[in-house]
């Protein structure tokens, strides 16, 4: 259904040859964990890649010094993929997602979905985003918001109302599609996001803790999307702090703590070679140590 | 419950208190000099004394309407003065207003003045001569300037020349001679000495109304108010010398058209004693002369006493 | 080009849910009903005074919507978080700032349309004429020079740290260049040097808006302007629009969102 031709994905791994900073073989990631492996598809067909980004916040003034958000994260996700990207909070996540949308430029190394470097608008025509907090325009309604968002992604006008009667009925927001998001609950605007971020048909879609703030309800709503969507061979980014659900829906994981990615791999894999859970795993690699009760 | 009651009894307190205050204060507030809410008017209480100051400018906007919108601001005025007419027109030099120059403003002093000129009035028209339009016979466009001049009456009633000139143009080119009587009527209970509101009234009846014995009576008693407001003072004003002239010579003229020569002479002998063309008053005074002579008046009767004809 | 024009339609459709506009007009309709109902002299023919406030009323209600529409657009994007899922599309940050100036530039002209027809069948209830040309080229001037009033309030948007502050000096500046601007050649002349050569250098430099101010052409009944008049003042106009929306976009490309 994607109508635009996107300039030609980049297999070739020595690619970067002659920038700066990204020559020779891509260095191992500084954790102590042993890894699993990036999988061998996402070695081939990267629909998202990061190498060595590094991300810098400069501090203001001579008392707060520069504070380095992300430090040479490399990573990769291939095509199909579910990938949770898990950290505890200020770890780095949403400064790489800010990174990929191109809200935000890397200090160093590169960044590039379907091939394309991220500071390129084109990189973003065939992604959704599913932003944490879901704030839209309060005066336009959920048809007009998804029109929109349509016209931006230059979907035909005659495809444009099939697509958006299937994302409304999918979302299940087909009765308050003429209503003002004004005056939609939490809970419906965020299903509003899901379904601008579906509006395109995405090959990848990045969310930002989709199921925050949900109830149990939406949290399966969302998981079921997750799913379906793998089903068709889309890919799936996103964060979550929900640990339970990444087990369940997620093929590979990545945690970051501090700006470093300290373990990545298939989550099945993660479990067995740490003979733990997600959760323990992601306790012990964050350095949390319980407090005895007493 | 206790807790609950004492913000209500504090708010209770406080309100006795403003009460209580407010009526020690307004015994002390109705006898304050700077009480303007003792005035029965709205524009009085609202504005004081800027009044006056809004009443200006509603007077000189309605200066700018009789010229289709064009009028020298402040940074025009402080220019060197481009016409004789621009120079008129500011009242720093005395003179027969013409307007018949074409480069008012002078030479542009770059582009943007140049195009400006373009977007804005930027030549000097009269409204009775037919405005912007420039059609010469059509006068009724005056209209225009009536709203602003009856404002400026409303904020500041004691200004005679808003009257004087409100009434000149209802009565001649609008044809309004009863709202230009009533308006006049207004000014003079506003101001009730003012000999230049008597004058246009007595010029009301005269011209409009025909009514010569009442314009004859205005006329004196507009010459009696100027004799004891100006007379004693050493040298009166040119603009007050000469609507002394304008009363005494419409009295002479008058008294000649009725006949009352003795009357005239005496009027047309105090007009050339201040007139700038006493030749032209000494011809009037001829001619009287010679009605007389005809008529066999000249050694029997005296002038008619009036007031006006006080030492 | 489509994702200017959508950007666009989105601001349209904000102004006229909002209720800024139809509180300015129906504000302006009662004042200027009050107005003519006075009666001056016996005489119902006068029609100046009535026009003259009328055409005050619109430029200042016209002014009020452009400046607060604009200030607002992407502060409130940026409060509302609405900023992120739309830059997450493949648009750039340059469409976005156009589509917002257009969509501003836009609803304002729709207001104008609205204004300037209560304007003249005001008007034409008294005077039984309509010159449509005068009222035309009147609208148009007025709407170029409310381009450059939002070009400039856009700049500010991203310069100034709040919609207040960026409002409030906007509408100080243009009211200042409404007033002064044209007089400035006139008082430099009395200053001594260096003062001269500034306030010169100023005259020069600021957009003289004042030009587009025909208000008096049009109470007064003076004929049509030359239409290479109009051209001219309108391509003065559009150009320093260009200039301030260029500068905005240079700016808005570095500015960190987040």
């Amino acid at each position: 259904m994607d109508t635009h031709k996107l300039p030609k994905q980049k297999t070739d791994r020595n690619a970067n040859a002659g920038i700066p900073g990204l020559e020779g073989p891509v260095p191992p990631p500084s954790f102590a964990y042993p890894q699993a492996g990036p999988s061998p598809q996402a070695a081939l067909d990267p629909v998202l890649e990061t190498r060595n980004l590094c991300v810098t916040y400069r501090g203001r003034g001579t008392r707060q010094p520069d504070r380095q958000a992300v430090k040479a994260l490399t990573l990769a996700v291939g095509r199909g993929e579910v990938f949770g990207f898990l950290g505890p909070n200020g770890a780095g996540k949403t400064t790489t997602m800010n990174v990929l949308l191109g809200f935000i430029n890397a200090s160093s190394g590169s960044a590039s979905l379907f091939g394309t470097d991220v500071r390129e608008p084109i990189a973003r025509q065939r992604i959704g985003y599913l932003p944490e907090l879901t704030y839209y325009y309060k005066f336009l309604s959920a048809e007009e918001l998804l029109r929109f968002y349509a016209r931006i992604f230059k979907v035909p006008k005659a495809e444009r109302d099939r697509r958006i009667d299937g994302v409304l009925k999918l979302v299940d927001l087909e009765p308050s599609r003429k209503r003002q998001i004004k005056t939609y609950s939490k809970g419906m605007q965020q299903r509003v996001g899901l379904a601008q971020a579906l509006i395109n048909d995405p090959e990848l879609l990045i969310l930002d803790e989709p199921t925050s703030g949900l109830d149990p309800v939406g949290r399966m709503r969302v998981r079921e999307v997750i799913q379906r969507l793998k089903n068709e061979g889309k890919t799936v980014f996103f964060s979550s702090h929900e640990l339970g659900e990444v087990e369940t829906v997620c093929d590979r994981v990545a945690i970051l703590h501090q700006g470093e990615l300290k373990v990545e791999g298939r989550v099945s894999e993660l479990a067995r070679q740490h003979q733990c859970s997600l959760e323990q795993l992601f306790l012990k690699v964050i350095g949390y140590a319980a407090q005895p009760l007493n | 419950m206790r807790s609950a009651r004492l913000p209500v009894l504090i708010l209770v307190a406080l309100l006795v208190f403003c009460f209580g205050s407010a009526a020690w204060l307004d015994l002390w507030f109705q006898s304050w000099q700077g009480n303007r809410a003792q005035s029965a008017d709205l524009l009085n209480v609202l504005l004081g004394d800027s009044r006056k100051m809004f009443a200006n400018h509603f007077f000189v906007k309605a200066d700018a309407y009789f010229h289709s919108g064009y009028y020298p601001t402040v940074f025009d005025n402080r220019e060197a003065f481009q016409t004789p007419h621009m120079a008129e027109d500011s009242g720093t030099v005395g003179g027969r207003n013409k307007g018949d120059e074409q480069a008012f403003l002078g030479k542009p002093r770059d582009w943007i003045d140049a195009l400006s000129r373009k977007l804005f009035p930027s030549r000097h028209t009269h409204l009775d001569e037919g405005g912007a339009s420039g059609d010469l016979g059509n006068s009724s466009g005056v209209r225009e300037i009536m709203p602003w001049l009856r404002i400026s009456a409303e904020l500041n009633p004691n200004d005679i020349r808003t009257y004087t000139v409100s009434a000149y143009w209802l009565r001649e080119r609008m044809g309004k001679v009863a709202e230009a009587e009533d308006f006049l009527r207004d000014g003079l209970r506003a101001n009730p000495d003012s000999y230049e509101i008597m004058y246009e009234l007595g010029r009301v009846y005269a011209e409009n109304k025909h009514d010569e014995t009442r314009a004859r009576n205005l006329w004196e008693a507009a010459l009696a108010q100027w004799e004891k407001q100006e007379a004693g003072k050493p040298d009166p004003e040119r603009a007050l010398r000469f609507l002394f002239v304008e009363i005494i010579s419409h009295l002479a003229l008058l008294e000649e058209k009725q006949g009352n020569y003795p009357q005239a002479l005496a009027y047309m002998e105090r007009w050339k004693a201040r007139s700038p063309y006493p030749a032209a008053v000494q011809k009037y005074i001829e001619e009287v002369q010679r009605k007389m002579s005809s008529a066999g008046q000249g050694h029997t009767d005296q002038p008619r006493q009036s007031s006006a004809m006080a030492p | 080009m489509s994702n200017i024009v959508a950007v666009s339609g989105v601001v349209i459709k904000e102004l006229y849910r909002r209720k800024d506009f139809y509180v300015l007009f129906v504000l302006t309709v009662i004042i200027c009903l009050i107005m003519g109902s006075v009666n001056f002299f016996n005489d119902d023919k006068i029609v100046r005074y009535l026009k003259e406030i009328c055409l005050l009323c619109i430029w200042i209600c016209s002014l009020v919507i452009a400046i607060t529409t604009t200030a607002r657009q992407i502060p409130s994007e940026r409060e509302n978080r609405t900023l992120f899922p739309l830059l997450a599309k493949p648009l750039t940050r340059t469409q976005l700032l156009l589509g917002k100036f257009l969509g501003c530039w836009l609803a304002c002209g729709l207001a104008l349309v609205c204004f300037y027809t209560f304007f003249g069948a005001l008007a034409a209830t008294r005077e039984h004429h309509w010159p449509l040309v005068s009222y035309l080229q009147a609208a148009m001037l007025h709407w170029v020079m409310l381009g450059v009033v939002i070009a400039f309030a856009l700049f500010g948007s991203l310069v100034f740290s709040a919609p207040s502050a960026n409002t409030t000096i906007c509408f100080v500046v243009v009211t200042f260049i409404l007033v002064l601007a044209r007089h400035l050649n006139k008082i430099a002349l009395h200053l001594p040097e260096p003062r001269r050569s500034v306030v010169y250098g100023l005259y020069y430099v600021i957009p003289h808006l004042e030009l587009f101010d025909v208000r008096d052409l049009i109470i007064h009944n003076w004929p049509p302007i030359a239409w290479n008049v109009c051209g001219v003042a309108a391509l003065y106009g559009l150009a320093y629009a260009a200039a301030f929306l260029i500068s905005a976009c240079l700016v808005f490309r570095r500015k960190a969102i987040n």
